[in-house]
Protein backbone atom coordinates (compact mmCIF):
# COMPACT_ATOMS: atom_id res chain seq x y z
CA UNK A 1 0.00 0.00 0.00
CA UNK A 2 1.45 3.30 -1.40
CA UNK A 3 2.08 5.85 1.45
CA UNK A 4 0.29 8.87 1.18
CA UNK A 5 3.86 11.01 0.96
CA UNK A 6 4.47 8.41 -2.07
CA UNK A 7 1.18 9.52 -3.93
CA UNK A 8 2.37 13.03 -3.04
CA UNK A 9 5.77 13.05 -4.58
CA UNK A 10 4.19 10.94 -7.72
CA UNK A 11 2.22 14.04 -8.62
CA UNK A 12 4.90 16.62 -7.98
CA UNK A 13 8.45 16.10 -7.89
CA UNK A 14 8.26 12.60 -9.56
CA UNK A 15 7.13 14.59 -13.06
CA UNK A 16 9.67 16.63 -12.54
CA UNK A 17 12.49 14.12 -11.81
CA UNK A 18 11.27 12.28 -14.87
CA UNK A 19 11.45 15.45 -17.40
CA UNK A 20 14.77 16.20 -16.24
CA UNK A 21 15.93 12.65 -16.79
CA UNK A 22 14.54 12.60 -20.02
CA UNK A 23 15.90 16.21 -21.05
CA UNK A 24 19.51 14.64 -19.71
CA UNK A 25 18.91 11.54 -21.95
CA UNK A 26 18.53 12.94 -24.85
CA UNK A 27 21.41 15.90 -24.26
CA UNK A 28 23.60 12.48 -24.51
CA UNK A 29 21.80 11.24 -27.43
CA UNK A 30 22.88 14.23 -29.35
CA UNK A 31 26.16 14.95 -27.78
CA UNK A 32 26.86 11.21 -29.36
CA UNK A 33 25.24 12.07 -32.45
CA UNK A 34 27.87 14.91 -33.45
CA UNK A 35 30.68 12.59 -33.64
CA UNK A 36 32.36 13.48 -36.67
CA UNK A 37 31.49 11.02 -39.34
CA UNK A 38 33.39 9.06 -41.84
CA UNK A 39 32.67 9.86 -45.49
CA UNK A 40 31.17 6.45 -46.02
CA UNK A 41 28.86 7.24 -42.79
CA UNK A 42 28.14 10.35 -44.38
CA UNK A 43 26.86 8.99 -47.73
CA UNK A 44 24.72 6.50 -45.97
CA UNK A 45 23.67 9.37 -43.39
CA UNK A 46 22.63 11.56 -46.67
CA UNK A 47 20.85 8.71 -48.52
CA UNK A 48 18.56 7.63 -45.75
CA UNK A 49 17.24 11.30 -45.61
CA UNK A 50 16.39 10.98 -49.61
CA UNK A 51 13.37 9.19 -51.01
CA UNK A 52 13.71 7.34 -54.57
CA UNK A 53 12.35 9.54 -57.09
CA UNK A 54 10.65 7.07 -58.97
CA UNK A 55 9.24 4.88 -56.46
CA UNK A 56 7.19 4.83 -53.37
CA UNK A 57 8.70 4.45 -49.44
CA UNK A 58 12.06 3.58 -50.24
CA UNK A 59 15.14 5.16 -49.08
CA UNK A 60 18.01 6.41 -51.76
CA UNK A 61 20.29 4.32 -49.76
CA UNK A 62 17.88 1.18 -49.98
CA UNK A 63 16.66 1.64 -53.60
CA UNK A 64 18.59 -0.53 -56.57
CA UNK A 65 16.92 1.26 -59.24
CA UNK A 66 19.17 3.86 -62.07
CA UNK A 67 17.72 6.99 -60.35
CA UNK A 68 18.95 6.62 -56.81
CA UNK A 69 22.52 4.60 -57.96
CA UNK A 70 22.60 7.86 -60.29
CA UNK A 71 22.31 10.05 -56.64
CA UNK A 72 24.29 7.79 -54.80
CA UNK A 73 27.13 8.10 -57.70
CA UNK A 74 26.20 12.21 -56.88
CA UNK A 75 26.02 12.01 -53.17
CA UNK A 76 29.43 10.18 -53.25
CA UNK A 77 31.05 12.46 -55.74
CA UNK A 78 29.92 15.63 -53.08
CA UNK A 79 31.10 14.03 -49.79
CA UNK A 80 34.59 12.92 -51.26
CA UNK A 81 35.02 16.64 -52.93
CA UNK A 82 34.28 17.20 -49.17
CA UNK A 83 32.78 21.32 -50.29
CA UNK A 84 29.63 20.88 -49.23
CA UNK A 85 27.78 20.13 -45.96
CA UNK A 86 25.21 17.19 -45.43
CA UNK A 87 22.26 19.70 -45.97
CA UNK A 88 23.68 21.46 -49.02
CA UNK A 89 24.19 18.14 -50.71
CA UNK A 90 20.58 18.05 -50.09
CA UNK A 91 19.36 21.03 -50.97
CA UNK A 92 21.31 20.47 -54.16
CA UNK A 93 19.62 17.41 -55.09
CA UNK A 94 16.02 18.56 -53.56
CA UNK A 95 16.29 21.98 -55.88
CA UNK A 96 16.91 19.38 -58.95
CA UNK A 97 14.07 16.96 -57.87
CA UNK A 98 11.97 19.02 -56.10
CA UNK A 99 10.90 18.56 -52.29
CA UNK A 100 8.91 15.12 -53.00
CA UNK A 101 12.65 13.87 -52.56
CA UNK A 102 13.15 14.89 -48.84
CA UNK A 103 12.10 12.07 -46.53
CA UNK A 104 11.98 14.35 -43.50
CA UNK A 105 9.89 17.17 -44.97
CA UNK A 106 11.02 20.85 -44.21
CA UNK A 107 9.06 22.81 -41.83
CA UNK A 108 8.03 25.81 -44.06
CA UNK A 109 5.11 26.62 -46.39
CA UNK A 110 2.23 23.91 -46.46
CA UNK A 111 5.18 21.27 -45.95
CA UNK A 112 5.07 22.64 -42.06
CA UNK A 113 1.50 20.89 -42.13
CA UNK A 114 2.70 17.49 -41.52
CA UNK A 115 4.42 18.67 -38.69
CA UNK A 116 1.37 20.76 -37.06
CA UNK A 117 -1.38 18.34 -38.11
CA UNK A 118 -0.44 15.26 -35.93
CA UNK A 119 0.83 18.09 -32.65
CA UNK A 120 -2.95 19.88 -33.20
CA UNK A 121 -4.69 16.21 -33.77
CA UNK A 122 -2.27 15.04 -30.52
CA UNK A 123 -3.98 18.07 -28.62
CA UNK A 124 -7.42 17.89 -29.80
CA UNK A 125 -7.13 14.14 -29.18
CA UNK A 126 -5.93 14.79 -25.68
CA UNK A 127 -8.31 17.54 -24.94
CA UNK A 128 -11.29 15.48 -26.08
CA UNK A 129 -10.68 12.74 -23.90
CA UNK A 130 -9.67 14.94 -20.87
CA UNK A 131 -13.29 16.35 -21.21
CA UNK A 132 -14.77 13.05 -21.87
CA UNK A 133 -13.26 12.05 -18.39
CA UNK A 134 -14.83 14.77 -16.93
CA UNK A 135 -18.17 14.43 -18.01
CA UNK A 136 -18.09 11.07 -17.59
CA UNK A 137 -16.43 11.48 -13.50
CA UNK A 138 -19.38 13.89 -13.09
CA UNK A 139 -22.40 11.70 -14.48
CA UNK A 140 -21.51 9.11 -11.57
CA UNK A 141 -19.47 5.86 -11.91
CA UNK A 142 -21.22 2.90 -13.32
CA UNK A 143 -20.77 1.63 -9.67
CA UNK A 144 -23.86 -0.49 -9.30
CA UNK A 145 -25.71 0.64 -5.69
CA UNK A 146 -27.42 -1.69 -3.44
CA UNK A 147 -30.89 -0.40 -5.63
CA UNK A 148 -28.98 -2.13 -8.82
CA UNK A 149 -27.86 -5.31 -6.98
CA UNK A 150 -31.65 -6.19 -5.34
CA UNK A 151 -33.01 -5.12 -9.20
CA UNK A 152 -31.14 -7.37 -10.38
CA UNK A 153 -31.79 -10.41 -7.73
CA UNK A 154 -35.74 -9.50 -8.48
CA UNK A 155 -34.86 -10.17 -11.93
CA UNK A 156 -33.11 -13.44 -11.90
CA UNK A 157 -35.39 -14.67 -9.75
CA UNK A 158 -38.66 -13.95 -12.10
CA UNK A 159 -36.41 -15.50 -15.30
CA UNK A 160 -36.43 -18.68 -13.25
CA UNK A 161 -40.07 -18.79 -12.49
CA UNK A 162 -41.36 -17.73 -16.65
CA UNK A 163 -39.75 -16.80 -19.88
CA UNK A 164 -39.23 -14.47 -21.64
CA UNK A 165 -38.14 -12.85 -18.78
CA UNK A 166 -40.49 -8.86 -18.91
CA UNK A 167 -37.47 -7.40 -17.12
CA UNK A 168 -34.89 -7.64 -19.82
CA UNK A 169 -34.52 -3.72 -21.53
CA UNK A 170 -35.68 -4.25 -25.21
CA UNK A 171 -33.88 -2.02 -27.38
CA UNK A 172 -36.15 0.58 -26.91
CA UNK A 173 -35.52 0.92 -23.39
CA UNK A 174 -32.35 1.24 -23.53
CA UNK A 175 -31.96 4.10 -26.17
CA UNK A 176 -34.12 6.03 -23.53
CA UNK A 177 -31.69 4.53 -20.84
CA UNK A 178 -28.63 6.17 -22.52
CA UNK A 179 -30.90 9.29 -23.13
CA UNK A 180 -31.15 9.36 -19.06
CA UNK A 181 -28.02 8.78 -18.89
CA UNK A 182 -26.88 11.36 -21.19
CA UNK A 183 -29.13 13.76 -19.02
CA UNK A 184 -27.20 12.96 -15.70
CA UNK A 185 -30.07 11.12 -14.10
CA UNK A 186 -29.32 7.62 -15.10
CA UNK A 187 -27.69 5.50 -12.58
CA UNK A 188 -28.44 1.46 -14.24
CA UNK A 189 -31.31 0.25 -16.06
CA UNK A 190 -33.76 -0.38 -13.67
CA UNK A 191 -34.75 3.58 -13.67
CA UNK B 1 -24.39 15.24 -9.63
CA UNK B 2 -26.89 12.82 -10.70
CA UNK B 3 -29.88 14.76 -9.28
CA UNK B 4 -28.89 18.15 -10.90
CA UNK B 5 -31.16 17.76 -14.60
CA UNK B 6 -33.56 15.55 -12.95
CA UNK B 7 -36.42 16.35 -15.90
CA UNK B 8 -34.95 14.68 -18.95
CA UNK B 9 -33.34 18.21 -19.75
CA UNK B 10 -31.30 17.58 -22.72
CA UNK B 11 -27.50 19.09 -22.03
CA UNK B 12 -26.92 21.76 -24.23
CA UNK B 13 -22.87 21.45 -24.51
CA UNK B 14 -23.24 18.35 -27.12
CA UNK B 15 -25.13 20.83 -29.33
CA UNK B 16 -22.51 23.52 -29.21
CA UNK B 17 -19.53 21.17 -29.88
CA UNK B 18 -20.64 19.41 -32.95
CA UNK B 19 -20.46 22.76 -34.90
CA UNK B 20 -17.26 23.16 -34.91
CA UNK B 21 -15.89 20.09 -35.25
CA UNK B 22 -17.90 20.48 -38.27
CA UNK B 23 -16.68 23.61 -39.07
CA UNK B 24 -12.75 22.08 -38.47
CA UNK B 25 -13.31 19.75 -40.94
CA UNK B 26 -15.04 21.49 -43.89
CA UNK B 27 -11.92 24.42 -43.35
CA UNK B 28 -9.19 21.35 -43.82
CA UNK B 29 -11.51 19.89 -47.17
CA UNK B 30 -11.83 23.70 -48.32
CA UNK B 31 -7.90 23.77 -47.97
CA UNK B 32 -7.42 20.13 -49.56
CA UNK B 33 -9.68 21.50 -52.33
CA UNK B 34 -7.35 25.16 -52.53
CA UNK B 35 -3.92 22.97 -52.87
CA UNK B 36 -5.49 20.53 -55.63
CA UNK B 37 -6.93 22.95 -57.44
CA UNK B 38 -3.89 25.24 -57.34
CA UNK B 39 -1.57 22.44 -58.64
CA UNK B 40 -0.62 22.19 -62.46
CA UNK B 41 -2.73 20.18 -64.37
CA UNK B 42 -1.02 16.98 -65.18
CA UNK B 43 -2.23 17.24 -69.13
CA UNK B 44 0.63 19.52 -70.20
CA UNK B 45 4.14 17.89 -69.74
CA UNK B 46 6.45 21.01 -70.03
CA UNK B 47 7.29 21.11 -66.25
CA UNK B 48 8.99 23.60 -63.74
CA UNK B 49 12.71 22.85 -62.59
CA UNK B 50 14.94 25.26 -60.62
CA UNK B 51 17.17 25.19 -63.80
CA UNK B 52 14.56 27.41 -65.89
CA UNK B 53 16.12 30.52 -66.50
CA UNK B 54 19.56 29.12 -65.04
CA UNK B 55 22.88 28.26 -66.89
CA UNK B 56 22.50 24.56 -68.02
CA UNK B 57 24.59 22.25 -65.90
CA UNK B 58 27.86 21.52 -67.28
CA UNK B 59 27.69 18.01 -69.55
CA UNK B 60 31.20 16.93 -70.18
CA UNK B 61 31.35 13.73 -71.94
CA UNK B 62 32.00 11.66 -75.06
CA UNK B 63 29.90 10.80 -77.77
CA UNK B 64 28.62 6.98 -78.78
CA UNK B 65 31.60 7.83 -81.53
CA UNK B 66 33.90 8.82 -79.00
CA UNK B 67 33.51 12.65 -79.55
CA UNK B 68 34.09 14.67 -76.91
CA UNK B 69 31.03 16.39 -76.27
CA UNK B 70 31.01 19.37 -74.03
CA UNK B 71 27.64 21.53 -73.72
CA UNK B 72 29.39 25.04 -72.90
CA UNK B 73 30.89 24.91 -76.14
CA UNK B 74 27.12 24.37 -78.12
CA UNK B 75 26.68 28.00 -77.36
CA UNK B 76 25.63 30.30 -79.81
CA UNK B 77 22.64 27.61 -80.85
CA UNK B 78 19.73 25.91 -79.75
CA UNK B 79 20.40 22.97 -78.25
CA UNK B 80 17.66 20.26 -77.20
CA UNK B 81 18.65 17.42 -74.69
CA UNK B 82 16.70 14.11 -74.93
CA UNK B 83 16.90 11.77 -71.88
CA UNK B 84 16.48 8.49 -73.26
CA UNK B 85 16.61 4.31 -72.37
CA UNK B 86 16.26 1.95 -74.77
CA UNK B 87 14.93 -0.46 -72.65
CA UNK B 88 12.01 2.48 -71.79
CA UNK B 89 8.37 2.11 -73.27
CA UNK B 90 7.68 5.10 -73.92
CA UNK B 91 11.01 6.71 -74.68
CA UNK B 92 10.95 4.17 -77.43
CA UNK B 93 7.48 5.40 -78.57
CA UNK B 94 8.76 8.89 -78.84
CA UNK B 95 11.67 7.92 -81.30
CA UNK B 96 10.16 8.47 -84.29
CA UNK B 97 8.39 11.91 -83.03
CA UNK B 98 12.26 12.92 -82.27
CA UNK B 99 13.45 12.12 -85.63
CA UNK B 100 10.89 14.26 -87.20
CA UNK B 101 11.77 17.25 -84.74
CA UNK B 102 15.33 16.46 -86.01
CA UNK B 103 14.90 16.40 -89.21
CA UNK B 104 12.60 19.46 -89.49
CA UNK B 105 15.20 21.79 -87.13
CA UNK B 106 17.97 20.61 -89.58
CA UNK B 107 16.20 21.82 -92.58
CA UNK B 108 15.26 25.22 -90.73
CA UNK B 109 17.66 28.37 -90.47
CA UNK B 110 18.63 28.69 -86.76
CA UNK B 111 17.43 25.33 -85.92
CA UNK B 112 18.44 23.31 -82.82
CA UNK B 113 20.65 20.63 -82.51
CA UNK B 114 19.30 17.49 -80.69
CA UNK B 115 21.39 15.43 -78.22
CA UNK B 116 20.21 12.02 -76.43
CA UNK B 117 21.81 11.96 -73.51
CA UNK B 118 22.01 8.10 -72.25
CA UNK B 119 22.76 6.55 -68.57
CA UNK B 120 21.46 3.00 -68.64
CA UNK B 121 22.36 0.40 -71.36
CA UNK B 122 25.64 -0.56 -73.30
CA UNK B 123 26.67 1.40 -75.75
CA UNK B 124 25.93 -1.19 -77.96
CA UNK B 125 22.35 -2.20 -77.57
CA UNK B 126 22.15 1.83 -77.76
CA UNK B 127 23.36 1.76 -81.24
CA UNK B 128 21.44 -1.40 -82.13
CA UNK B 129 18.56 0.44 -81.68
CA UNK B 130 19.44 3.72 -83.01
CA UNK B 131 20.77 1.32 -86.42
CA UNK B 132 17.39 -0.84 -86.63
CA UNK B 133 15.26 2.94 -86.03
CA UNK B 134 16.84 5.45 -87.69
CA UNK B 135 18.69 8.93 -85.59
CA UNK B 136 21.40 10.69 -87.03
CA UNK B 137 21.84 12.80 -84.03
CA UNK B 138 25.01 12.33 -81.61
CA UNK B 139 24.18 10.18 -78.23
CA UNK B 140 25.95 11.10 -74.98
CA UNK B 141 27.06 9.12 -72.45
CA UNK B 142 26.20 9.26 -68.88
CA UNK B 143 28.04 6.53 -67.13
CA UNK B 144 27.90 7.31 -63.09
CA UNK B 145 24.25 9.57 -63.99
CA UNK B 146 25.64 13.04 -63.04
CA UNK B 147 24.48 14.35 -66.07
CA UNK B 148 20.73 13.17 -64.73
CA UNK B 149 21.76 14.18 -61.70
CA UNK B 150 22.67 17.57 -62.11
CA UNK B 151 19.35 18.18 -64.22
CA UNK B 152 17.07 16.57 -61.98
CA UNK B 153 16.10 13.75 -64.36
CA UNK B 154 14.69 10.47 -62.60
CA UNK B 155 12.60 9.26 -65.20
CA UNK B 156 13.42 8.90 -68.79
CA UNK B 157 12.53 10.28 -71.54
CA UNK B 158 12.90 13.88 -70.86
CA UNK B 159 13.42 16.46 -72.89
CA UNK B 160 15.00 20.18 -72.34
CA UNK B 161 15.88 23.07 -74.17
CA UNK B 162 18.82 25.12 -73.60
CA UNK B 163 19.30 28.47 -75.73
CA UNK B 164 22.20 29.89 -77.31
CA UNK B 165 23.28 31.54 -74.31
CA UNK B 166 23.31 28.29 -72.71
CA UNK B 167 20.45 29.28 -70.42
CA UNK B 168 17.83 26.38 -69.13
CA UNK B 169 14.52 27.46 -71.04
CA UNK B 170 12.22 24.05 -71.05
CA UNK B 171 11.48 20.97 -69.53
CA UNK B 172 9.77 18.51 -70.79
CA UNK B 173 8.68 15.45 -68.34
CA UNK B 174 7.71 12.76 -70.77
CA UNK B 175 7.16 11.61 -74.19
CA UNK B 176 7.20 14.48 -76.35
CA UNK B 177 5.81 15.37 -79.73
CA UNK B 178 8.22 17.16 -82.24
CA UNK B 179 5.53 19.64 -82.84
CA UNK B 180 5.01 21.09 -79.45
CA UNK B 181 8.83 20.98 -78.93
CA UNK B 182 9.42 22.70 -82.53
CA UNK B 183 6.41 25.22 -81.61
CA UNK B 184 7.83 26.04 -78.00
CA UNK B 185 11.34 26.70 -80.00
CA UNK B 186 9.90 29.26 -82.30
CA UNK B 187 8.30 31.23 -79.57
CA UNK B 188 11.52 31.34 -77.71
CA UNK B 189 13.48 32.33 -80.57
CA UNK B 190 11.04 35.02 -81.58
CA UNK B 191 11.35 36.05 -77.61
CA UNK B 192 7.41 35.62 -77.34
CA UNK B 193 7.72 32.98 -74.23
Amino acid sequence: MPSPGWQRFKRGPGWILLGAVVVALMAIGLAQNSDVLSPEERIEAISKRLACPICDGESVFESRNNASESLRNEIRAQVDAGVASDDQIITFIEQRYGAQVLLVPRADGVDALVWILPVVALVCGVAGLAFAFRRWKRAGGDVPTDDDRALVAEARRAGLDDDPPTDRPTTADRSATTDAAESGEGDGDGS
Amino acid sequence: MSDVVSDGVVPARPRRVAPFIALAVALVLAALFVVLAGSSPAGDNQVQSFLIGRPAPRVVSTTLDDQPFDLSRRKGSWVVLNFFDPTCVPCVDEHPELITFDEQQSGIPDGAELYTIINRGSAESVQAFFDANGGEWPVVRDPDGGVSVDFGVAQVPETWIIDPNGVVRARYAGPITAERVAQDLQAFREGRA
